[in-house]
C-alpha cells in the first residue's frame, strides 16, 4: 500500500530515467560477475568456456538444494559456491586439460558440449520446470526499500547485490594484482611457455583460475535466482551469451574490462528497452557492443592483439 | 530388377512390423525439454490417460493404440524436424499436437502437403486457420481450443464490462502467441473505448522485465494485461509488485498452470485469466477423470491435460469409425460440423467450423490467497 501515492500520478520523466538506470545497473553488475569468469579463463588459456553459463546455473540450483536440505542460508551459499568452484575445476581437468595442446577449435567445441551436458544433467536432477527460490529463508526486509529518493526506490536486495558484486570485484582485483598466484595468472596470460620455464605450476594456476571464475559465476547465479525468484536448467544460456558479449565489449582477457562491459551492457539494454523499443531490447544491447567493437576492436580495456602475436 | 528388390525390401520392412504388433500409431509432438517442458508434461499426462483407458478397454477394434511422443521444445526449427519424422512414418495415422502455436505453424506445411490430420489441444494462434488447408481446400489441422482473438476479445470485454476498468497496459511475449493475443485485445479495447496506455514486448525466457514495467507503471494503468505464458508471467507479476505496479493482472490460457502461483508467490494474487476448462463447473464424467488424474499424477488437473485427453479421444473415435487411414480420418473430423455430431468430451462438446476451429465458451478464474478459484462473475 505504500505505493499508492506513486501510482496516483504518473511518474515524471527524469525520475523514470533514474529508475531505469537503477534497473540497468543491477542487471549490469550481474552480467559483470558472470563476464569475469569468461574473461579470466580466456586470459589464461585463450578458451571461451561456453559451459560457464551452466556453472552460473548450478550455483543457483545447488544453493536451493542445500537450503531444502535444511542448511541455514549463509552455510548453503558457502557450500554451493565451493561446490560450484570444484565443478569448474573438474570441468577443466576432465574436458579441457586433455586438449590443452590440441587446436583451439577442439576445446571450443568441447566447451559447447559440456554446456549441453551440464544443462541436461540439471534437467535430470531437478526437472525441466522452473523452480522458485525458497523465499522463506531470506530475511524479510530484503524486499523492503532501503533508499528512497523522490520516486526511485532501491530495495535491500538490490543494495545487497551492489555490495556483494563490488566487494567481490575489488577482492578479485587484489588477488590478481597483489598475490603470487595472481602474478602467476598474469604471467600465464602473457606467455605460457615462458611462465612454465620460470617455474610456474601451469595446471595449478589454471585450476585456480577456473575455481575463482566459477565461484564468481555461482554467486551471480545465486543472486539472480533470489532477485528474480526463479531458476531453471536453461537459464545459463542467455545469461552466458550476454555475459560473453559483456566480456568482449570490455575487452576479452581484461578483468576490469569485463566489469565495465557488464555494467555498460546492462544499462544499454535497459535504456534500449525503456526508450527505444522493447521487442529489440537485446538488439540494442548487441548494437552498442558492435559499435564499440568497430571503433575499438579489442574492447574498452582489451590488450591490443599485437602484444599477443 | 533393382526396383523389384527395393520394393521387396520395403515390403519386408513395413510388413512384419505392422502384423507383429497389431497396433495403431498416433504422434504427440510437444515440448518435453526447454522452457515450455512443463506444458509438455501436461499434454503427455492427458494423452497417456486416454490411450491407457482405450487400451484397457480392448483398444480400437481389437488393436492397441500406441502413442509416440516427439520433443519439439516449442521451437519452430525443432518442430520442422519433428514434422518430417512424423510424415515419414507411414504407420502414424494422426497427430495430437503441437503444443505451441509457433511450433504448430512450423509443422503445418508438412502435414498439409503430405496429408496427415492433426488436432491441436492447445495452439490458439489465429494464423493456423489460414494455413491449415491444402490446394483443394481440405482442412488438415483441427483444434479443440479457442483462438487467441476470442480470448483477447473476451478479456477486453471482461475488463470493461465486469471489472469496469478503463486504462489498461499491455505486456506481450514477442512471438505468434503473444502478438496474436495482444492484437485481438487491443482491437477490442479500442472499440470499447478503453485507453491502452502502453504496449511493451518481452522475449521468452527473459528474467528481467523491470525496464518495460517501469515504463508501463509511469503511464499509471488500472489493469495489466500480460499476453504470454506462466513462467514469464509469474516473474512479471513479482517484478511489477516490487516496482509498485500493484494493479489487477489479466492473462489468457498460457497462465493457467499451478506453477504460476508457485513461482510468483503472493504477487500473483488478483490475476484474472481465461480458462477453456473449469473443473468446478464440469460435468460428472469430468469429475471422475479429475479424481483419476489426481491419483495418478499427484497434482490437480489443468486445462491442457483435459484438452489433450479430449483431443486424443476424438482422434481415437475417428479411427474407430473409419479405420487407420489418414485421409479418411481427416474427412471424418471435417464432417463434425454441428453440435449434434460433436464429440462430447470432458471439456464440453467438440465440433468444428469450416476452418477446423472450435468455439467453446471461456471461463474466468482468479488467483486468491495463492489459489485459483472461479471468478465471482463469469461472462458467457
Amino acid at each position: 500500500l505504500r505505493f499508492r501515492k506513486a501510482r496516483a500520478s504518473p511518474v515524471s520523466e527524469p525520475a523514470l530515467f533514474e529508475q531505469q538506470l537503477v534497473n540497468g545497473f543491477t542487471l549490469g553488475l550481474i552480467y559483470a560477475l558472470i563476464a569475469v569468469g569468461y574473461t579470466m579463463v580466456y586470459g589464461v588459456i585463450e578458451l571461451i568456456n561456453f559451459a560457464h553459463g551452466e556453472i552460473y546455473m548450478l550455483g543457483a540450483f545447488l544453493t536451493m538444494s542445500f537450503v531444502s536440505m535444511g542448511l541455514p542460508l549463509p552455510v548453503a551459499v558457502l557450500v554451493a559456491v565451493v561446490a560450484t568452484a570444484g565443478i569448474g575445476v573438474l570441468l577443466d581437468i576432465v574436458a579441457y586439460r586433455p586438449l590443452r595442446e590440441a587446436p583451439r577449435l577442439a576445446a571450443l567445441i568441447t566447451a559447447i558440449g559440456m554446456s549441453i551436458f551440464l544443462q541436461n544433467l540439471a534437467m535430470i536432477i531437478w526437472g525441466s520446470r522452473p523452480l522458485p527460490f525458497p523465499k522463506q529463508v531470506l530475511p524479510a526486509f530484503f524486499d523492503q526499500p532501503a533508499l528512497t529518493f523522490t520516486s526511485v526506490t532501491i530495495s535491500w536486495m538490490q543494495l545487497s547485490i551492489y555490495a556483494v558484486a563490488i566487494l567481490l570485484m575489488i577482492g578479485l582485483n587484489l588477488i590478481i594484482t597483489k598475490t603470487r598466484v595472481g602474478t602467476a595468472m598474469r604471467a600465464l596470460a602473457q606467455n605460457r611457455t615462458a611462465a612454465a620455464l620460470m617455474g610456474v605450476s601451469v595446471n595449478r594456476v589454471i585450476s585456480f583460475t577456473f575455481a575463482v571464475g566459477s565461484a564468481m559465476g555461482a554467486v551471480a547465479g545465486i543472486m539472480v535466482s533470489v532477485y528474480y525468484n526463479t531458476m531453471y536448467p536453461t537459464m545459463g544460456y542467455l545469461a552466458g551469451v550476454k555475459a560473453f558479449a559483456a566480456a568482449v565489449l570490455g575487452g576479452i582477457g581484461s578483468v576490469p574490462g569485463a566489469m565495465l562491459g557488464g555494467v555498460v551492457l546492462g544499462i544499454a539494454e535497459t535504456l534500449g528497452a525503456g526508450y527505444i523499443s522493447s521487442p529489440y531490447r537485446d538488439g540494442v544491447a548487441y548494437a552498442v557492443m558492435i559499435c564499440v567493437i568497430i571503433f575499438r576492436p579489442s574492447g574498452f580495456l582489451g590488450r591490443s592483439m599485437v602484444e599477443k602475436a | 530388377m533393382l526396383l523389384a528388390t527395393l520394393g521387396l525390401a520395403v515390403g519386408l520392412m513395413a510388413g512384419p512390423a505392422r502384423a507383429e504388433e497389431g497396433t495403431i500409431k498416433i504422434a504427440a509432438p510437444a515440448a518435453f525439454t526447454g522452457s515450455a517442458a512443463g506444458y509438455g508434461d501436461n499434454i503427455k499426462a492427458g494423452v497417456s490417460m486416454k490411450v491407457d483407458e482405450i487400451n484397457a478397454a480392448g483398444g480400437i477394434n481389437g488393436k492397441k493404440l500406441e502413442v509416440v511422443f516427439f520433443d519439439d521444445q516449442c521451437e519452430p526449427r525443432e518442430a520442422a524436424t519433428v514434422s518430417t519424422s512424423i510424415i515419414n512414418d507411414p504407420e502414424i495415422v494422426g497427430i495430437v499436437g503441437h503444443l505451441c502455436s509457433s511450433a504448430h505453424l512450423a509443422g503445418l506445411p508438412a502435414y498439409v502437403r503430405e496429408g496427415i490430420p492433426a488436432i491441436t489441444p492447445t495452439a490458439t494462434s489465429v494464423a493456423i486457420s489460414d494455413k491449415n488447408k491444402d490446394e483443394d481446400g481440405k482442412v488438415w489441422s483441427f483444434r479443440n481450443v479457442y483462438r487467441d482473438d476470442f480470448q483477447g476479445k473476451f478479456l477486453a470485454d471482461y475488463i470493461d464490462k465486469v471489472m469496469g476498468l478503463k486504462k489498461v497496459a499491455v505486456f506481450y511475449e514477442n512471438n505468434d502467441y503473444g502478438i496474436g493475443l495482444k492484437t485481438a485485445f487491443v482491437q477490442e479495447a479500442k472499440k470499447l473505448g478503453l485507453t491502452v496506455v502502453g504496449e511493451e514486448a518481452y522475449k521468452k525466457g527473459d528474467q528481467d522485465y523491470t525496464p518495460q514495467l517501469t515504463k508501463l507503471k509511469a503511464a499509471a494503468p488500472q489493469a495489466l494485461f500480460v499476453a504470454g505464458y506462466y513462467q514469464e508471467g509469474a516473474l512479471i507479476a513479482d517484478q511489477a509488485v516490487k516496482l509498485g505496479l500493484d494493479v489487477p493482472k489479466f492473462g489468457a490460457d498460457g497462465f493457467d498452470n499451478a506453477d504460476y502461483i508457485k513461482l510468483g508467490g503472493k504477487a500473483t494474487d488478483d490475476t484474472y485469466l481465461t480458462a477453456p476448462f473449469l473443473a468446478e463447473t464440469a460435468g460428472p464424467a469430468a469429475q471422475k477423470f479429475i479424481e483419476a488424474f489426481k491419483v495418478r499424477y499427484k497434482r490437480d488437473l489443468d486445462w491442457m491435460s483435459a484438452n489433450a485427453y479430449d483431443a486424443t479421444g476424438l482422434l481415437a473415435q475417428a479411427i474407430a469409425k473409419v479405420g487407420p487411414d489418414r485421409a479418411k480420418i481427416r474427412a471424418y473430423l471435417a464432417g463434425l460440423t454441428t453440435p449434434e455430431k460433436g464429440y462430447k468430451g470432458i471439456t464440453g462438446n467438440n465440433y468444428f467450423d469450416a476452418s477446423g476451429d472450435c468455439l467453446k465458451p471461456a471461463f474466468v478464474k482468479v488467483v486468491k490467497d495463492g489459489k485459483f478459484v472461479p471468478a465471482a462473475k463469469q461472462m458467457q
